[in-house]
């Protein structure tokens, strides 16, 4: 198993550097650079720039090189001092940006995914241990809702309902009092309230997957030889669910985690932005669209890095989990 | 002629002397905000304010009081926040004219080459520091000859020959600009170009010397002293403190209101900041308040212009610009808000503008965009007044792209010059202009190759819904045209690299309300993002359109009032001959919702980046009635 993981961790080296280079590349590629939204933008506030000026930006900027020059500069900055760059549109180092949000980001991400397993899981058991019951249809009724329906409209809509019956629109996390004078434990039920927006919104775009696959899995087991044969032995139902079928179930459910480290780091994109969520999301699509080049290709750097960790720590998770894979990986 | 310039000069400059004299507040007892005498730190405010400070008399303002705060909402721009609260030497009147603001007046000499400016004496900078003749003095000798603000020298600043002028000092509150040639329009330039002239040199000499002297390091570490902001390396930092001075904590400015100083609000990058009273403010009311009367200007970030109605609308903000097909949500809210109209200087409805790009890369488009007969085809084959009813939900009639009513160049036949609905007509027209009609319906070039009109706008901007209800009129008159709507900052690239063919509702509009004393967005290539005429220096322009290129370099180097004037009509000439942008429908006032609870707002402004938007409705007399 150490080996095994001794020659992931080698791996990593070399899909990271083409990754970074694929990132480089692709941020590169729309016509025009930093300096040509940032002139295209102040122009329209009045400001003018001339000929001279805007060569002045992209040599302060350092667009003036070539690409894969800046790709070098931006990679030696990383492995030799940990720079990752700076961000032109926030005027300070990339890493520094990345920090304002990075708790509150995984703070709200935490809590969705806790959300999503939390509530995923037992509806999941509960609709195949009482399949084709009022309630199997009903839960995945919902589930099927919270997932066809596009989070940006759901949120939208509650939002407008919210509106309508109080006469606020709740929107982000803290209201401008709590952002005035700080949390205070007076602030705490808005700001439970206003968390459960988002919980929502997000949380349940992610449930009628989960619980549609453990509802699938659980009834596969179910029909196993090895749950009859439990159950022929006498065992509670309760032990052929939990102890038995579900642990055979969580394979897949484990293997679609290795996405969710990213998703902790990122946060939502489009519906943090109709719910104006102060998370990592909206601030990579901000960068790609200036062409905030070293800001965006750090974010989609880490998170790169972090599907790499996620992938193996399920695949451990699972040889842990399953004795099968561990069976198979000593043969 | 010139002795009449010369007697206007100085009947102007004797005016403004006399109107600042006036405008000095007669009573001796001055008053402060209560927030600033409960924190006991800043002493007398007869010793905070100067001399002679100037006072907001303007007759439509009423006597206010103090406390509360002002709602925003903001994107984190640089300028949403810095114009409503700017501070120039001079600044215009809503009338157009031009009266002292941080300097008390000035004289200029018989030929206009020298100006004398006198500035107020006792006047401070917001963190207590006086504020002298030094300060504007030092700013252009050290800042602007050296470009360390990334601006450099001004076009207000340069003589006929392009030379700079000689800024001295006279004495603590006075100095001089002196020109090599005669500079009539000094004045008007300094405050539309430069505006401020000045900067803390008490804060920034020894930073903008090491810039000077080549020690990035030093200048570096003093900047992140001096703000809290590291910055990559000098030129970014010039620009940010001394171009961008407000949006950075810590700076001293002359502005009501400063950014504050406290962590968690003093980052307009940042979820939430606030831009806090200045207690060395230097204007005060009538009645010998100091100003300004509301406490602080608070700003939420949103993410999307779209949530900034929302939060207008559940009381979060108090003041925001908000578009016509807003006003009707807004009336049948049930919130208290006041919606007022201001005038702008747009040419026809800039929603509706439809640019040609006239340097376009193939051949077969250029020649076409460039022929009058396809630009006059395009816009007599709308109806104007059934498009402008579908468009605006009758709020508007129909219009041509020509300057408004009162605006320099006015003219009714230029206001609906081909304007007529007249199909046949324009279809005759784009024959004549070398389109052939094909089997299918629609126009072909001469050689048989397909014409496609590909029109591009900003995504959210409402153009897409524009397009929906102009193409028809299109396709009927054998036009095949697509849309594409993308992201602003795309089309900003593609607008720079040439890659646009045409543009409905352009990032840039054209119109402004002086064309003398803001030609840029009548001039192809002076606003970077209408690079697509080609630049000013390297135009591939010919015919006209070099004529007007060149009106636009003489114009710079103009600064005879009368000679500007018959320079920026023969430009308005050309556009009314030529008519490179159209557009269809009449233009549109600046909607502003305000709170009900603010008070001092004013109704009948004019909005335009030379009045500095909601600059010129000067915040710092508004107050709150609870």
């Amino acid at each position: 198993m150490l080996k095994y993981i001794g020659k992931r961790l080698l791996l990593f080296i070399p899909t990271l550097i083409i990754i970074s280079f694929v990132i480089f590349f692709i941020i590169q590629l729309p016509p025009g650079d930093y300096v040509t939204s940032y002139v295209a933008a102040m122009s329209a506030e009045g400001e003018i720039f001339t000929a001279e000026d805007v060569a002045y930006l992209r040599q302060q900027f350092g667009l003036d090189d070539p690409w894969f020059v800046q790709y070098f500069n931006w990679v030696k900055g990383i492995v030799t001092r940990g720079d990752f760059g700076y961000s032109f549109e926030y005027g300070r180092d990339v890493w520094s940006v990345i920090m304002d949000r990075l708790y509150l980001t995984l703070a709200v991400s935490f809590i969705i995914l806790v959300f999503q397993y939390g509530v995923s899981l037992p509806i999941g058991i509960y609709c195949a241990n009482h399949q084709y019951s009022a309630g199997d249809y009903v839960l995945s009724f919902l589930g099927f809702i919270g997932t066809a329906t596009p989070n940006f409209l759901l949120a939208i809509i509650i939002m407008y309902y919210i509106y309508i019956k109080t006469g606020n629109v709740y929107l982000g996390l803290f209201s401008t009092e709590m952002l005035q004078n700080g949390m205070r434990w007076e602030y705490v039920p808005e700001f439970l309230g206003r968390c459960l927006i988002p919980l929502i919104v997000i949380g349940t775009s992610g449930t009628c997957g989960i619980i549609r696959t453990v509802r699938a899995q659980m009834l596969d087991e179910q029909a196993r030889q090895y749950t009859l044969t439990a159950r022929a032995k006498g065992c509670s139902e309760a032990t052929i669910t939990y102890k038995y079928c579900l642990r055979a179930a969580l394979n897949p459910v484990v293997s679609g985690m290795s996405g969710s480290l990213r998703t902790i780091f990122s946060g939502s994109t489009v519906s943090a932005i109709v719910m104006n969520l102060a998370i990592q999301g909206p601030v990579l699509l901000t960068a790609l669209k200036s062409q905030d080049m070293y800001l965006a290709g750090t974010i989609v750097l880490i998170q790169a890095v972090l599907v790499v960790v996620g992938t193996l720590l399920s695949d451990i998770a699972l040889a842990w989990l399953d004795p099968r894979i561990r069976f198979s990986e000593r043969g | 002629m010139r002795n009449l310039n010369k007697w206007i000069s100085l009947a102007l400059a004797l005016m403004l002397c006399v109107g600042a004299a006036s405008a000095v507040a007669e009573t001796a007892a001055y008053t402060e905000a209560p927030m600033l005498t409960d924190a006991g730190v800043y002493g007398d405010v007869k010793d905070r304010l100067p001399k002679e400070p100037m006072v907001e008399d303007a007759d439509y303002l009423t006597i206010g009081t103090y406390g509360g705060e002002l709602k925003r909402s903001a994107g984190g721009g640089n300028w949403d926040a810095g114009k409503p609260i700017e501070e120039g030497l001079f600044r215009f009147t809503t009338l157009g004219s031009v009266e002292p603001n941080v300097a008390k007046g000035y004289d200029v000499n018989e030929d206009a080459t020298v100006y004398t400016i006198y500035l107020r004496e006792g006047m401070k900078w917001s963190d207590g520091a006086p504020f002298t003749s030094e300060d504007c003095v030092w700013f252009y000798n050290a800042v602007c000859l050296n470009k360390v603000d990334s601006k450099g020298v001004r076009s207000c600043h340069k003589d006929a020959n392009g030379d700079p002028a000689v800024v001295t000092k006279v004495d603590d509150t006075t100095f001089t600009v002196t020109f090599g040639t005669p500079k009539y329009d000094f004045i008007e330039a300094l405050t539309v170009d430069l505006k401020w002239h000045y900067a803390p040199k008490h804060i920034f000499e020894e930073l903008v010397q090491d810039v000077i002297d080549g020690k990035d390091a030093e200048a570096l570490a003093l900047g992140k002293e001096i703000c809290g902001t590291e910055f990559s390396d000098v030129g970014k930092m010039g620009k940010e403190m001394l171009y961008y001075f407000w949006n950075y904590p810590g700076i001293p400015t002359l502005n009501p209101y400063v950014l504050s100083t406290e962590e968690g609000k003093n980052s307009i990058k940042g979820e939430y900041y606030e831009y806090v009273r200045n207690p060395y403010y230097w204007k005060v009311d009538t009645a010998g308040q100091q100003l300004p009367y509301i406490d602080k200007i608070v700003y939420t970030t949103v993410s999307n212009v779209d949530q900034q109605l929302m939060l207008l609308l559940d009381g979060t903000v108090d003041y925001q610009t908000v578009g016509m097909e807003s006003i009707q949500t807004i009336l049948e809210s049930d919130t208290r808000i006041n919606i007022y109209e201001w005038f702008g200087g747009d040419w026809g409805n800039v929603g509706t503008q439809l640019h040609f790009n006239l340097n376009v890369d193939n051949e077969n488009l250029k020649a076409l965009f460039n022929n009058a007969d396809f630009r006059q085809g395009m816009s007599i084959c709308v109806d104007r007044e059934e498009f402008a009813g579908l468009y605006s939900d009758g709020w508007l009639g129909g219009g041509q792209a020509a300057p408004q009513p009162g605006a320099l160049g006015y003219s009714e036949e230029w206001a609906a010059k081909w304007t007529e609905y007249d199909v046949e007509k324009a279809k005759s027209l784009f024959e004549s202009a070398g389109l052939v009609m094909g089997t299918n319906g629609f126009f072909t070039f001469a050689d048989g190759s397909e014409f496609v009109l590909n029109i591009v706008s900003v995504a959210d901007n409402g153009a897409a819904d524009t397009y929906k209800i102009l193409e028809p009129y299109f396709r009927a008159a054998g036009i095949k045209c697509t849309f594409k709507d993308s992201d602003r900052s795309n089309i900003d690239n593609d607008l720079m690299s040439n890659a646009v063919e045409a543009m409905l509702y352009p990032v840039t509009g054209i119109g402004d309300i002086s064309i003398i004393l803001k030609p840029n967005s009548m001039v192809p290539g002076y606003a970077t993002n209408v690079a697509w005429y080609g630049t000013m220096n390297e135009t591939t322009a010919t015919g006209d359109l070099l004529k007007l290129i060149e009106l636009k370099k003489e114009l710079d180097v103009t600064s005879d009032p009368e000679k500007r004037t018959e320079i920026a009509l023969q430009m308005l000439k050309l556009h009314e001959e030529n008519m490179w942008t159209l557009a269809y429908v009449e233009a549109s006032p600046t909607y502003h919702a305000v709170n009900a609870r603010i008070q001092n707002f004013l109704a009948d402004g004019v909005w335009s980046d030379i009045y500095r938007d909601m600059g010129i409705a000067h915040c710092q007399c508004w107050y709150i009635a609870e």
